[in-house]
């Protein structure tokens, strides 16, 4: 609900990001792709705004977690920010061709180590990065 | 054939006149251009383009009239002008846009057209952009024009019409197809100009971003398109506290939450066969886990830790449309004074981890429900007497409540309902004072209807204190209210023959030693009508079973024989059947799906499953709530709630003093709808007739004789 207050909401990212499984979160701008906020994930550049990172991100990084990631490399959070962008902006150039009406709402992108789930809106676009479930 | 040879000879030859005017028009333009400049251009005057206009129309006209002598007649082009005033916008907007059409004829090849209007800017083609929708109606009726030219004349009126509209008719008399391209043309022609304002606005954006990724231009030189323009912190203050980026996050939040909670695998391989997955069929908690089909087994808790903290749940109810959506009301957490009192929240089944929507009061809520027809409302009881309303597409705040003053409650409310029809129904509040008042949803401002009980005549007072009251699924106007010191009171809503509106003074449910906690009416959804039973709790430690008389008969003539004797001109009506039980029994609700079903929740905690079918003297399954957070140990475990999903049967949801919500599914022998026995119908009504005769005949010797006698058949069966 829109009246939380933006604490709240953001507490909800915070546990999100905390589940376990969960590798990394990163909202983006979707016209821009501005990074506004990511957890779980390093910033390799100078210039990146430390406050766009969650708090809880950098005791996230250190346990248990994170190993999945760190055996799969490295990504900072511009590299994912960039590939998820140009991904999700290829999807939706896709499904506009397919049908002008329509619009991309949601992407579950599985691979061998992981999954991540992106949500596209109007103005942001979420991602997460999780481990896929043993099966 | 010789004929039409004939026409087209003729027709060819009016062309080249007509040819020969443009021509000369053509020059006219062009003087008149070298001496006003190109602006005139595009306004050209209308008067003469419109009598060139006509003398095309005349000139085909007389075509076809020459032809078809017997037609109908194409009528007067200026009367199918009026009747078609948008091809006359269009044509005089592609005229404009065109600029100096004349010198194309038909022997002109089309691409001329296009090659024309590629050398003009940009500026004034922009009026073109209305056009490109209209070519397509025009080419469709123009073709039905070619395709009836023979037999039909009012569509090639119409059809020539168009040509006119586009001031190249030559052409298009001549090939029907060319006009056709033409128009292919025109849209390629408008597709490439649009290409090309899209590349010039790309650029532009390009150029925009480019000012700004300076600071990570490493970066952006892989992927030129992307701008990885690192935020400042003004600006991500910006976003974050924005209305729009709290609204995305709350929504895909639980997007994300619920992808994370979808348990199956859908890539699952079973070839691998790593040997789970098998349903552990055995660890089914209870007394009566032995039988498959009676388990009980839980399916999720809700819990959140800001806001079910040290609150107890008042009340339960699942949401009648998407029935996984599960409604619970909390009381105040007395330790947090600057938390809103009340709390009403809606958890999905799908998504454990925080609650669906959260909703708010300024006091406890004492019982809340989905409005049974409309799925996104709720409404809500408080104890400060108000009726709220909140609905799931607005903010936490209730959208609607009633007034605090003397036209609403001014006790607590402990009891609602919404009765009547999908497009006619009130709800029914009920406060300790004993007032009833009705609503409608739409209007919460003032009561629709004011009733107030009061004690019939024999008691010292007039204070009745309702508890709680239910309404029977086939009469809105009648309802039971169960009180404070135990008994059970039939109600009318409305005056009617033999009985003033308010408590019904012929009759009375006595039974209950103490305040009775719930009371609930049979659901009518079988064969046979049972909906004259009705199950109360009590915290005297027992549930009994009650077959109320028929509002409309119920003059003390008909209860005579079940009737144990009258006080003071009231009927004493005695339960069918008593279930004592170990505790305090807070709530009991009839399964909706199976005739002999219920499910009551204690003050040890224990959610025990009945079927008067089966047994009447224990319960076929019992279990209670896991105890996942770990909270529960220090805490009374007490349940207050209990509620079935409306649809199906299968799941209870129950909640009690730890603020825990608790959702069961039930095996097959205890809900769902399909595998409902028509015995099971007829057993609970010749166990009902077995016990009203029991009662009968036992008159006196109390419940015990009854039971005994019933259980004398539950032998024999």
């Amino acid at each position: 609900m829109a009246h939380n207050a933006p604490d709240e909401t953001l507490a909800h990212l915070t546990r999100l990001g905390q589940k376990p499984g969960v590798q990394s979160t990163l909202i983006l701008s979707r016209e821009t792709g501005a990074i506004v906020r990511t957890s779980g994930l390093i910033s390799n550049s100078k210039s990146a705004n430390p406050n766009s990172t969650l708090p809880a991100s950098s005791e996230n990084t250190s346990d248990g977690y994170s190993n999945g990631r760190k055996e799969s490399g490295i990504h900072s959070a511009e590299d994912v920010a960039r590939m998820v962008w140009t991904f999700i902006k290829s999807a939706g150039s896709m499904v506009e061709e397919l049908d002008k009406e329509d619009e991309v709402k949601l992407l579950r992108l599985r691979t061998k180590k992981c999954e991540l789930i992106i949500v596209p809106d109007v103005k942001y676009l979420l991602v997460m990065i999780h481990d896929t479930p043993p099966a | 054939m010789q004929q039409r040879r004939d026409e087209i000879v003729a027709k060819k030859q009016k062309l080249a006149e007509l040819k020969r005017q443009r021509e000369l028009r053509h020059k006219e333009t062009q003087n008149r251009q070298s001496m006003s400049g190109s602006p005139s251009e595009i306004l050209q005057p209308t008067p003469s383009r419109e009598h060139t206009r006509r003398e095309v129309d005349n000139i085909i006209n007389g075509i076809i009239g020459s032809s078809r002598p017997g037609s109908t007649g194409p009528g007067s082009p200026a009367g199918g002008k009026g009747s078609r005033p948008t091809s006359e916008i269009s044509a005089g907007q592609l005229s404009g846009g065109t600029g100096t059409p004349p010198p194309y004829m038909g022997a002109t090849p089309v691409g001329e057209v296009e090659r024309g209007t590629q050398t003009l800017s940009i500026g004034p083609l922009t009026t073109i952009y209305e056009t490109p929708a209209e070519p397509k109606p025009e080419i469709i009726t123009y073709s039905k024009g070619v395709q009836t030219q023979e037999q039909w004349t009012p569509p090639k009126v119409r059809s020539f019409q168009s040509d006119s509209d586009d001031d190249e008719s030559p052409t298009a008399v001549k090939t029907p197809r060319a006009s056709k391209r033409l128009s292919r043309r025109e849209r390629e022609r408008d597709e490439d100009i649009r290409q090309r304002l899209r590349k010039e606005v790309e650029e532009e954006v390009r150029a925009a971003q480019a000012l700004g990724t300076d600071p990570v231009a490493p970066v952006s030189t892989s992927q030129p398109n992307f701008p990885a323009r690192t935020l400042s912190d003004e600006e991500l203050n910006a976003v974050t506290s924005s209305e729009d980026f709290l609204d995305f996050v709350e929504r895909s939040s639980k997007v994300i939450e619920r992808a994370l909670e979808q348990e199956y695998d859908i890539l699952a391989d079973y070839a691998l066969g790593r040997g789970e997955g098998l349903d552990d069929e055995d660890d089914a908690v209870g007394a009566a886990a032995g039988k498959k089909g009676r388990r009980i087994k839980e399916v999720a808790q809700f819990w959140d830790e800001r806001w079910s903290k040290k609150r107890m749940i008042s009340d339960l109810g699942i949401s009648p449309k998407f029935p996984e959506l599960v409604l619970a009301a909390y009381t105040k957490n007395p330790s947090a004074p600057h938390e809103p009192d009340g709390l009403v929240q809606v958890w999905n089944q799908h998504m454990p981890e925080r609650p669906e929507y959260v909703f708010h009061a300024q006091s406890d809520i004492l019982t809340a429900k989905f409005s049974p027809f409309h799925p996104n409302l709720i409404i809500g009881g408080a104890y400060s007497g108000q009726v709220l309303l909140w609905d799931t597409r607005a903010k936490q705040a209730p959208v609607q409540k009633t007034p605090l003053t003397k036209g609403g409650h001014t006790h607590p409310v402990y009891s609602l309902d919404i009765v009547g029809t999908q497009n006619a129904n009130n709800i029914i509040s009920c406060s300790t004072d004993g007032v009833v008042l009705g609503w409608t949803v739409d209007r919460l401002s003032k009561p629709e209807e004011t009733l107030e009980l009061v004690s019939p005549p024999p008691s010292k007072t007039d204070d009745i204190a309702p508890t709680c009251i239910a309404f029977p699924q086939s009469d809105p106007t009648y309802f039971l209210a169960g009180t404070e010191e135990g008994s059970i009171y039939p109600c009318h809503r409305y005056d009617r023959a033999g009985a003033k509106a308010g408590v019904d003074a012929r009759v009375k449910y006595t039974g209950h030693a103490a305040p009775v906690m719930s009371l609930d009416f049979h659901p009518t959804r079988g064969q046979i009508d049972l909906g004259d039973l009705v199950l109360s709790a009590s915290v005297d430690w027992s549930v009994k079973l009650w077959k109320v008389k028929p509002p409309a008969a119920s003059s003390s003539t008909a209860v005579t024989g079940a009737a144990a004797g009258g006080v003071g001109g009231a009927v004493v009506v005695e339960p069918l059947l008593d279930f004592p039980r170990e505790d305090l029994v807070y709530d009991v609700r009839w399964s909706p799906v199976k005739p002999g079903v219920f499910a009551l929740v204690d003050g040890a905690g224990m959610l025990e499953i009945w079927d008067i079918n089966v047994d009447i003297e224990v319960p076929v399954a019992k279990t209670a709530p896991g105890d996942k957070k770990g909270l529960g140990r220090f805490m009374a475990r007490s349940l207050n709630k209990v509620a079935w999903e409306k649809n199906e049967g299968k799941r209870i949801a129950v909640g009690g003093m730890d603020g825990v919500v608790t959702v069961f599914e039930v095996g097959s022998e205890l809900g769902g709808a399909e595998g409902v026995r028509q015995e099971e119908w007829s057993g609970v009504k010749k166990l009902v007739g077995r016990l009203e005769a029991g009662l009968g005949a036992g008159a006196g010797t109390g419940e015990r004789g009854a039971g005994g006698m019933v259980n004398g058949n539950g032998a024999l069966r």
